[in-house]
């Protein structure tokens, strides 16, 4: 879902599959579980879905392209605020040195 | 970049379920960087979207039915035929096997069943289907493991029951696919076809018939604990089932 959100308008299978590939570095994702985990989403309400008309590029096939549903993005902040409370949890037992040190080098990775 | 060669993009286009065939192929179209590596990326893809494709389509409550229905109808079958047969050493694993077969054939119809195509005939196909790969799967086992084939009346008997049962059980509950959709329903392309289930008046009536037909005769032929089903005792369920009929049709 954060692949989605982040793609914005140009969120298909290839983009998305290549966004979760960054997201989820040094582990790899492929394209099958993509699309089993976008089915997934979309069988739950949380994402939806519409074809494009077909492209050359694509050997004259249309692109299917999603986008975040409103229930989707409020499973999302849940996500990411549980994501938080994991963090700072961490990081009140290791230190804001290490937590500093780590969101640095999270940072330069994402540019 | 060219694109991958025509036939093997026709191959792989063959393998993955029509629901989402287009994109798919469309997407390994667009990361094709080589021969080798677009078969590695479909190797590791179709598998998967088969899968999520069996798992989107199939209510797993209706394949436990299905399951139970297919068993009984050949365990019936091998009851009536040659009831020796369940005492043999390997008789209850024989009877499962083209019952399986047709189970695994059942969701792989559900799978790659067209979107939004429907027909009158719909919920007999996939049964069809599922039995008609049971009794391929009987003669392939024939060539290579014969004694855990079936013999020929029980197979045919039970398949022909398996039929007109899993018939039932889709005519009650339709695949997913054909459900009619809810506000919280699932699924652009299941909600493509959302409207009144299937069977035409006249074929629902001989559908229903041929099953009352079927399960009078194999009631009658246990209450009389006939070998087989004897063609009389199915001329009277046929001629009950008529009465019936035609007493409800004048009231």
């Amino acid at each position: 879902m954060t692949a989605i959100l982040t793609l914005r308008d140009d969120a298909y299978g290839v983009t998305i599959h290549a966004k979760v590939e960054e997201l989820a570095r040094p582990k790899t994702a492929s394209l099958g579980a993509v699309y089993v985990t976008l089915d997934r989403l979309e069988d739950k309400g949380l994402v939806a879905s519409w074809l494009s008309d077909p492209t050359p590029e694509r050997g004259g096939r249309a692109k299917r392209y999603y986008r975040l549903e409103a229930l989707g993005e409020r499973a999302l902040q849940e996500s990411a605020i549980t994501a938080k409370r994991i963090w700072d949890g961490i990081a009140e037992i290791w230190g804001k040195e290490w937590a500093n040190e780590w969101g640095k080098r999270w940072g330069k990775e994402a540019g | 970049m060219p694109g991958p060669p025509q036939l093997l993009e026709a191959l792989v286009g063959l393998l993955i379920p029509p629901a989402c065939r287009e994109e798919v192929l469309g997407d390994l179209h667009e990361q094709y960087t080589g021969l080798a590596h677009y078969v590695a990326d479909a190797l590791s893809t179709v598998p998967l979207v088969i899968l999520s494709g069996i798992r989107r389509t199939t209510d797993f409550q209706v394949l436990l039915m299905e399951a139970f229905v297919l068993y009984l109808s050949f365990w019936g079958a091998a009851k009536f035929e040659d009831a020796a047969f369940l005492n043999d050493r390997l008789g209850l694993l024989r009877l499962a096997i083209p019952a399986a077969t047709a189970l695994v054939a059942l969701m792989l119809e559900d799978a790659y069943a067209m979107p939004g195509k429907r027909g009158s005939l719909k919920a007999i196909r996939a049964p069809a289907f599922g039995l008609g790969m049971a009794l391929v799967s009987q003669a392939v086992l024939s060539v290579g493991n014969p004694e855990l084939t079936l013999p020929r009346w029980i197979l045919w008997c039970g398949a022909g029951t398996g039929l007109l049962l899993v018939g039932g059980v889709r005519m009650r509950f339709p695949p997913l696919a054909d459900r009619p959709q809810g506000a919280s329903g699932p699924a652009f392309w299941l909600q493509q076809a959302s409207g009144p289930m299937i069977l035409s008046p006249g074929t629902l009536r001989f559908v229903k018939g041929a099953g009352l037909i079927a399960a009078a005769a194999l009631f009658g032929a246990l209450v009389g604990y006939q070998p087989v089903v004897r063609p009389q005792v199915l001329v009277l369920a046929a001629v009950v089932v008529a009465v019936y009929q035609v007493r409800k049709w004048k009231l």
